[in-house]
């Protein structure tokens, strides 16, 4: 008797950790964190590599930073392999030419470039993953993937729990999931409502002028909860959906 | 009290039937031996069989099996994380039988337990805490037979402990005659033990 409960509970324990959610979840906090930590390490890293290469930092984005400090000889040909746009690279020559910056100790440099490869490490771990949370949510909920886009489709996952309470939440719920702390807030002191949470960093939503950011989210909102409900047959209605979504953008003043 | 039970006055302890050793039972981490120190001893003799509800990674429900030498328990969780714990747990110990199910959904896991149990210990933090306990004791357990419930007030009310505890004793007073019920203070915050006998 003990025996077929215990295969039992095994083939359950199987079933429930294999759900594609505690995936998505695992992932999306593990990018969170990863994210922070490389903007944590960088900000120290400036602090010493800014007297080499003085306001340079300010130009490039953490990955090239990265990838130009590393490089050896820094002549303009040596830069055109990093992939910059050409402005920039004159700007960084520019900046060069002055010879402004200090020489550092031979020791010194080398816990700096070492410390330079483990950030561009770090940041190829994160492509991974995003890439992982693309194709993970791609391929089990098609409609929120395109309607929602995936960044906000796994954060929508992350504070729901799983896909299967995140299916059941209401619009409204969903147009202000991420915000519940000012809403209640809101309520107990009889003030006005939030209008967005996490929605507001939708692409669509993001460029509207400041009126209409409230209104594209009521929308979305109710367009990502319809596609929720077809994706639990797994029904692809999302272009559909997607027209409408643009009627409504070109009735926008 | 179960011989298996060693109990000086101030360290409990009981024989690790895996290594045969002495094992010290923390307070701290247990709610039974918790209540045991405080003063409520549960009549769990030593063929008994104990349907625990809310097993989690098996701290309290490896103790509870090394008391029952020719016994047998169940322990029942609803997170497929800790449950790989207490597979592991119930691979070293003969008597212990987990199953994963949700509590509140009786139907998952009734083909599962055919006899009828003689003690049930519960302790899952939930709203509905005591309508549980009530709907597994009416299909488990036996007449006359033991519950040992821990009440925990802080996930039913932030408001008046005093007043919800009272809430929570008139329903469990329709099914069970309360024997001793303890706050657990010094070892576990906002926390009632409950010990009662079917009607």
């Amino acid at each position: 008797m003990k025996e077929k409960i215990l295969a039992i509970t095994k083939k359950r324990v199987k079933e429930k950790l294999e759900n594609p959610d505690q995936k998505i979840i695992n992932l999306s906090l593990i990018l969170e964190k990863l994210q922070l930590r490389i903007n944590e390490v960088t900000e120290l890293l400036k602090i010493i590599t800014d007297q080499e290469y003085p306001s340079i930092d300010q130009i490039l984005t953490i990955k090239e930073y990265c990838s130009f400090y590393i490089l050896k000889n820094k002549t303009k040909e040596d830069l055109k392999e990093l992939k910059i746009d050409e402005n920039k690279i004159n700007e960084i020559i520019d900046i060069l030419s002055q010879k402004i910056g200090i020489v550092l100790k031979d020791e010194i440099k080398d816990i700096t470039t070492s410390l330079a490869k483990n950030i561009l490490d770090m940041i190829k771990v994160k492509e991974k993953i995003e890439t992982e949370i693309d194709i993970l949510i791609k391929a089990n909920y098609i409609n929120l993937y395109s309607i929602a886009s995936p960044k906000i489709a796994c954060k929508m996952i992350e504070i729901a729990g799983s896909f299967e309470k995140l299916a059941r939440y209401p619009a409204s719920t969903i147009q202000l999931l991420g915000s519940e702390k000012s809403f209640f807030k809101a309520l107990k002191f009889n003030k006005r409502t939030p209008k967005y949470g996490i929605l507001y960093n939708h692409p669509l939503i993001i460029n509207l002028s400041n009126r209409n950011k409230g209104r594209m989210a009521r929308t979305i909102a109710s367009k990502i909860s319809l596609g929720l409900k077809s994706d639990i047959g797994k029904k692809d209605i999302s272009k559909e959906i997607l027209e409408k979504i643009k009627i409504k953008i070109s009735e926008l003043k | 009290m179960n011989k298996g039970i060693i109990y000086t006055g101030k360290d409990i302890k009981t024989k690790d039937t895996t290594t045969g050793k002495l094992r010290e039972w923390d307070p701290t981490r247990s709610k039974v031996a918790a209540g045991i120190k405080k003063g409520i001893i549960p009549n769990i003799k030593e063929n008994d069989k104990v349907l625990y509800l809310g097993a989690a990674e098996g701290y309290t429900i490896a103790y509870i099996s090394d008391i029952l030498p020719k016994g047998t328990v169940y322990g029942i969780d609803i997170s497929p994380y800790s449950m790989q714990k207490l597979l592991l747990a119930a691979h070293r110990r003969k008597n212990l039988i987990p199953i994963l199910a949700d509590c509140n959904k009786v139907d998952e896991y009734k083909d599962l337990i055919l006899e009828k149990q003689d003690f049930i210990i519960q302790d899952i933090a939930q709203k509905n805490q005591v309508e549980i306990l009530i709907k597994n004791a009416d299909l488990f357990l036996k007449k006359k037979g033991y519950v040992l419930l821990s009440l925990k007030l802080s996930a039913i009310s932030q408001k008046n402990h005093k007043k919800t505890t009272e809430d929570q004793l008139t329903i469990f007073r329709q099914k069970f005659n309360i024997i001793n019920q303890r706050r657990l203070d010094p070892f576990e915050k906002k926390h009632v033990l409950i010990y009662g006998q079917k009607k």
